[in-house]
């Protein structure tokens, strides 16, 4: 792992601010891991806010909720900040907020509580995705330790700080909700030493008694720290390989921002409609954080900030794993923790000196250049010895790179080449 | 507005560039530089600069007809070669040797292979091995290390001990050896700079120190001569060259220790001026497979130490293979015969790749 620029301080201590909510806002069905929602609403129909428009399909999938109250454009497809066209519901906001909340109930149990998380459409909100029910389904299995992951170790991202700086006594009521469920002896708030004033405000809460078993633990300064892996050695000492799951070994991790909207759910019976945002970057404007409603388009949030998209690289995420965003018809969705305006990336290459940079700061032991020199001599098959699929595309190598080597590039391509040789054989 | 082409992450990278290497390279070298003054005056300076304009003259070249590139000569790596070439070489070389040495080194040290970075062998040390085999008898007369007459500054007085000030300075051997003092700040410059790791400085010191005590300890009569410049000079800057040595951090470990041992092997066994650029050049052969051997255990895997260590073994009997092979060729002089052979191997190599990039 390795030292990284922090670029944190301009937003560090903004406080969050809400955008004024767009016109219309475009709800994508695909804001999760696994299968689309299935549209309930069709064009003309009259939602509330917070009103269910999309159901979890079968499996793997979440709830999608309306941000406003307002009429049903229809469903078209839209492009996600990855590239991908999922079908999207279109509402017109009619600025009334009539709402309809959660149902109440009445006496929390576990099973309980992960109905209203799985009503609530919550998915992890660092990026991956993960609907949150299945994750806290955690069986018969035992867990030990909840990590709460507030190690925001990208640069520019200060959303998840300013959350735990605003709203500490409801993200520790959120801790408990959920601790209601997995039931850990251990409770870890991660906190990266960069941010360790948090404590200060987090610690006098942890006196009172259903708090005792919540610990901090300030972290290094080093990125990728936040990757789920990465913590759990960290925290637990346990290397967790790729194939198996955290609670495998008695471990949840969850992101703050995941809890707070647990909270939300329980306590204020408000559903996954919005999320804070950091939005900064070398050539932005206005920046600070922000809370942003699910399906603000890309194009009404610039118009608001009074930010122009020219010249500029726009970026939804971190400027390490986020992705590069070119359609402003793109959507906020529930996984997008920063929009960052940068500059247009070099792309001025050089040959690969074998410096072992790379190496050195591969959280995962990899040796990345040789994906690069595999990928570039077509031997896909050959990227798996080299252990490609442990791969996390932190795109710290490419960071460190000095000769600008096209590693992620390589790493996710060869991946994709190697998906496609694989299937061909089967 | 929507375009097809990908921008893949990061958006942010480190303010860092193959030619801020290079540059690091030439700070750290160029108090020797000044050292080389005192020493022959500009009899040494001219002949960095004829290395140097040597180099970047063929790179550009050449460059341009077997790459189709003209830019570079902005890494800055035309210059570390020349630098760094000149050197390993006595203070009055016939300079015409010189460019010859430079050329060839840039040439099928570097751009032959697809350029910087591509390379399998230390350019500056295939430039020497080109001058040796090319002009033997110039190479090794004694008249090109030393001309009293040219001496600048014969010696400097360091704390009245003799011993401290022929560290410090000393007008003898090859231009970059003259301080032994400045080659190591140079060295450790480029270890603050993390533009080298101490592991393979330290573990070719460790094993040619220990080994060299062990041997004068077992055979007390034998003669064993070496410069203490030229262990330094090849330790510090040729050795630890990015291109051509190993990139893990066991993998540095091995690559090392194996540099000191062949090194002690070959001065034991008579091979008297070439023994570092010998050893060095070897185990630039072996770096792709000591980096594979010495890959670093993937998160979450087993090692598996006994397959890993049977690897080690066969390795270290091959590079020993070699190491012995090489003396017996050194005895019979037929050295030559390996550089013809690695010269048919670049032009082939070249030609296989050219026509493949063609049919892309």
């Amino acid at each position: 792992m390795m030292h990284i620029l922090s670029m944190k301080s301009k937003t560090k201590n903004m406080a969050i601010k809400a955008i004024a909510d767009a016109p219309i806002f475009q709800i994508p069905l695909l804001q999760h891991i696994g299968k689309p929602a299935q549209p309930i609403v069709k064009a003309e129909d009259y939602v509330k806010q917070y009103q269910l428009i999309g159901k979890a399909a079968e499996g793997i999938s979440a709830n999608i909720h309306s941000p406003v109250s307002g009429t049903v454009l229809g469903i078209e497809d839209i492009v996600l900040p990855d590239g991908l066209k999922v079908p999207s519901i279109l509402v017109k906001n009619d600025y009334k907020y009539d709402k309809l909340l959660l149902s109440d109930v009445d006496e929390f149990s576990e099973g309980s509580i992960i109905d209203i998380i799985k009503d609530a459409g919550i998915v992890g909100a660092g990026g991956a995705q993960f609907p949150t029910n299945l994750k806290y389904n955690i069986g018969n299995k035992k867990i030990d330790t909840l990590i709460i992951n507030g190690t925001e170790c990208e640069p520019y991202l200060t959303a998840d700080y300013a959350l735990m700086s605003e709203f500490t006594e409801e993200l520790l009521r959120g801790i408990f909700i959920v601790n209601k469920i997995l039931k850990a002896e251990n409770i870890v708030i991660t906190i990266e030493r960069q941010n360790k004033e948090l404590r200060n405000k987090i610690a006098p809460y942890l006196i009172q008694e259903k708090y005792k078993n919540i610990h901090i633990q300030i972290l290094p300064n080093i990125y990728p720290q936040g990757g789920e892996l990465q913590l759990i050695k960290s925290v637990t000492g346990i290397e967790l390989p790729r194939t198996r799951l955290p609670k495998d070994i008695g471990v949840i991790v969850s992101n703050v921002a995941t809890v707070f909207s647990v909270y939300q759910a329980v306590e204020t019976h408000k559903p996954v409609v919005s999320r804070f945002i950091t939005i900064s970057g070398d050539k932005s404007k206005n920046y600070g954080n922000y809370e942003v409603k699910i399906g603000t388009p890309l194009s009404h949030i610039l118009k608001e900030m009074n930010i122009s998209s020219e010249n500029k690289n726009i970026i939804m995420g971190g400027p390490m794993m986020g992705k590069n965003v070119t359609n402003l018809n793109v959507p906020i969705i529930k996984g997008v923790s920063a929009l960052l305006f940068m500059e247009e990336k070099n792309n001025e290459r050089n040959n690969c000196i074998f410096c072992g940079y790379c190496v050195e700061v591969c959280p995962m032991h990899l040796m990345p250049m040789k994906f690069e020199e595999i990928y570039r001599a077509g031997k896909y098959f050959k990227l798996e010895k080299y252990s490609l699929s442990n791969c996390i595309e932190c795109a710290a190598c490419e960071y460190i790179c000095p000769s600008n080597v096209p590693l992620i590039e390589s790493i996710k391509e060869g991946k994709n080449k190697l998906k496609e040789l694989i299937n061909a054989i089967q | 507005m929507q375009s097809n082409s990908i921008v893949y992450s990061p958006f942010i990278r480190t303010k860092d560039s193959t030619t801020k290497v290079m540059i690091d390279v030439m700070l750290a070298l160029l108090p020797c530089l000044v050292m080389s003054y005192l020493a022959f005056g500009l009899v040494p300076l001219s002949l960095v600069a004829v290395a140097v304009g040597s180099a970047i003259v063929t790179e550009f070249i050449f460059s341009f007809i077997f790459l189709h590139r003209i830019d570079t000569l902005n890494d800055g790596s035309a210059i570390v070669t020349g630098i760094l070439l000149a050197f390993t070489l006595g203070a009055f070389t016939p300079l015409y040797v010189v460019s010859f040495g430079a050329a060839m080194g840039v040439i099928f040290g570097k751009l032959l292979w697809g350029g910087l970075g591509r390379n399998m062998f230390n350019p500056a040390l295939i430039g020497r091995e080109f001058m040796t085999i090319f002009f033997p008898t110039v190479m090794t007369s004694a008249s090109i290390w030393y001309n009293k007459t040219a001496v600048n500054i014969q010696s400097i007085n360091i704390l009245d001990n003799e011993f401290m000030s022929s560290l410090f300075f000393k007008a003898s051997g090859a231009v970059g050896e003259y301080s032994i003092i400045f080659l190591s700040l140079g060295g450790l410059f480029l270890l603050l700079r993390r533009r080298i790791s101490w592991h393979i400085p330290f573990a070719l010191f460790a094993v040619f120190s220990v080994g060299l005590f062990i041997l004068m300890y077992l055979l007390p009569e034998k003669q064993i001569t070496f410069s203490l410049g030229g262990l330094i000079l090849g330790t510090l800057f040729m050795a630890t060259d990015m291109p051509s040595s190993a990139s893990t951090a066991w993998g540095k470990c091995y690559y090392g220790a194996m540099i000191g041992l062949a090194a002690l092997i070959f001065i034991s066994n008579g091979v008297r001026y070439e023994y570092m650029s010998y050893s060095i050049l070897l185990l630039n052969g072996f770096t792709g497979v000591i980096n594979w051997t010495f890959r670093p255990r993937a998160w979450g895997r087993k090692l598996n130490l006994l397959t890993r260590i049977w690897q080690v073994i066969t390795l270290s009997a091959t590079i020993l293979l070699f190491v012995f092979a090489i003396i017996a060729l050194h005895e019979i002089g037929g050295i030559q015969y390996l550089l013809y052979i690695f010269i048919i191997y670049c032009i082939v190599y070249f030609i296989m790749i050219d026509t493949k990039k063609e049919k892309a």
